[in-house]
């Protein structure tokens, strides 16, 4: 893990895979969450669950400045509190009826979710450019044993000699979550070459999980 | 958990006019069973140890109990009224507690946003006042005068109406729903709902009808009510626990909810706990 010096921060997802007013599941080590962008660019991160029926509040929709569940449309605020019960029009929900929130950041493209209430801010990634995540079954040591080096404090992994940059993050369900960044300007082959070399390793950090030499 | 309530019941666990000699390998409450039929032809349940089960055929459906039912399987009067047509609707798997598959059956909030332009459509979302109330003489739960309008409330439907609505829980993982039947507004159609418990987190609904609608096809009322539940799987397989919650604490309900409040009510009451969580976590 690389929780040290990053804090309780998990990069989960890229700012360019959460357009406005949509919503997609992510996990930090609290759980699920369901992250979330208003139709007028806010983001916000809740948990996984609706309190009414617990329903997937990730495969609900946004609609405004809220996200609804999909199943009873109730809908939440950003700070995740209930603002509509569908069924009761003229009802003004009570304040106890919360999503749990969590502190959420954007910084260079990348969308990071803190876990516990934490006073720091997430770390900035100097020139790098987000390309696409992808998720592995190999660790994240399996991974540095690939890529030939070993993750930064950030959780960063640079293979020598290229433009290739992962932000790895592991997640509690055995996974790793990899984020593809770029170093400097690229052209349109450099980001296609880049990916297909990000999945490459993707595929050999695998295979050494799998032979169990990752240590 | 506790299967002990539970196990003298009866449970729906196959169609009838589908059985054959090869049987249907399945399982009732964890334990693994064969459901066939014998050298004369008739329903034959077997159990995990080789033992055999009891028997019935009511509703187009083979039902068996692992234990000792110390009733027959519940009565649908309405069910034997000349004129009905019943539809085997099939089955669907759903990796859920079976009593979330009747909490969900029993709940009308949803229409709009899970069957939408079919059983609900916005801004039509507003749940009425209606009555709920365990019936004692019976031991059922009830809920009556529930109002909903709908976009297209059956196949036989053209157009939107407000539908009425009666909800019977006469059994732990069964329900039987009376609804406004287009053709003949002085009859009810019947739609039930038959669950089987595989385990606690999964199941074999079985939907079955009883309608008066001479026109539309077979196909179309099987598809139409296929199409309803597979919307319905689409949300039980994503609801965080998959046990019901018995206890208050672990979910919100509202006024809209009270069928499902009576619902978990009476099962607490009854210690019918297969597929429930006790203690909130």
């Amino acid at each position: 893990m690389h929780s040290d010096t990053t804090g309780s921060w998990t990069p989960v997802a890229l700012s360019a895979d959460l357009p406005a007013g949509t919503v997609i599941p992510a996990r930090i080590s609290a759980g699920s969450i369901a992250l979330w962008r208003s139709e007028s660019g806010r983001l916000s991160a809740s948990a996984d669950r609706c309190p009414h029926r617990g329903m997937s509040l990730s495969h609900g929709f946004v609609r405004g400045e809220a996200l609804s569940c999909i199943y009873h449309g109730w809908s939440y605020a950003q700070g995740g509190n209930c603002i509509r019960i569908p069924a009761h029009p003229g009802l003004t929900p009570p304040e106890t009826i919360r999503a749990r929130t969590f502190a959420v950041e954007e910084a260079g493209g990348v969308i990071w979710v803190a876990a516990d209430e934490t006073e720091t801010k997430p770390p900035v990634l100097e020139g790098l450019t987000p390309l696409r995540s992808m998720t592995t079954d190999a660790g994240i040591s399996a991974i540095e044993t690939a890529a030939g080096t070993k993750a930064s404090a950030e959780g960063l992994i640079e293979p020598a000699g290229g433009t290739l940059c992962l932000l790895v993050s592991a997640r509690n369900d055995g996974q790793t979550l990899i984020h593809v960044l770029l170093k400097g300007e690229t052209s349109p082959a450099d980001r296609i070459a880049a990916s297909r070399e990000a999945e490459s390793l993707r595929r050999a950090a695998e295979d050494l999980q799998k032979k169990g030499i990752a240590s | 958990m506790s299967m002990q309530a539970m196990i003298d019941e009866w449970y729906p666990v196959g169609i009838a006019a589908q059985l054959d000699t090869a049987g249907r390998n399945t399982l009732l409450m964890g334990e693994p069973i064969v459901v066939a039929t014998d050298a004369d032809g008739q329903a034959k349940v077997t159990g995990g140890n080789g033992r055999t089960l009891p028997v019935r055929i009511r509703y187009g459906h083979v039902w068996t109990s692992l234990g000792e039912p110390k009733k027959e399987v519940f009565p649908i009067p309405e069910a034997d009224q000349p004129g009905r047509r019943y539809v085997d609707v099939g089955v669907v798997r759903v990796r859920c507690s079976p009593l979330r598959a009747v909490e969900n059956f029993l709940d009308i909030a949803h229409f709009p946003f899970v069957h939408t332009d079919i059983l609900g459509a916005e801004p039509h979302t507003e749940v009425q006042s209606y009555k709920v109330e365990i019936r004692e003489d019976v031991d059922e739960v009830w809920a009556t005068q529930v109002k909903f309008y709908q976009p297209q409330a059956a196949k036989s439907a053209s157009g939107g109406i407000t539908t009425e609505y009666m909800y019977r829980v006469p059994a732990p993982t069964c329900s039987v729903l009376y609804k406004t039947c287009p053709p003949r507004p002085s009859e009810w159609d019947v739609i039930t709902l038959f669950v089987q418990p595989l385990t606690e987190e999964l199941c074999d609904v079985w939907p079955w009808m009883a309608l008066f609608d001479d026109d539309t096809p077979m196909t179309d009322l099987i598809h139409f009510q296929q199409t309803i539940f597979l919307q319905d799987r689409s949300i039980l397989e994503n609801q965080i626990p998959r046990l019901l919650p018995l206890d208050p604490g672990m979910e919100i309900p509202t006024r809209a909810d009270l069928t499902s409040v009576a619902y978990r009510r009476w099962l607490k009451r009854h210690n019918y706990t297969y597929g429930a969580q006790l203690v909130a976590q």
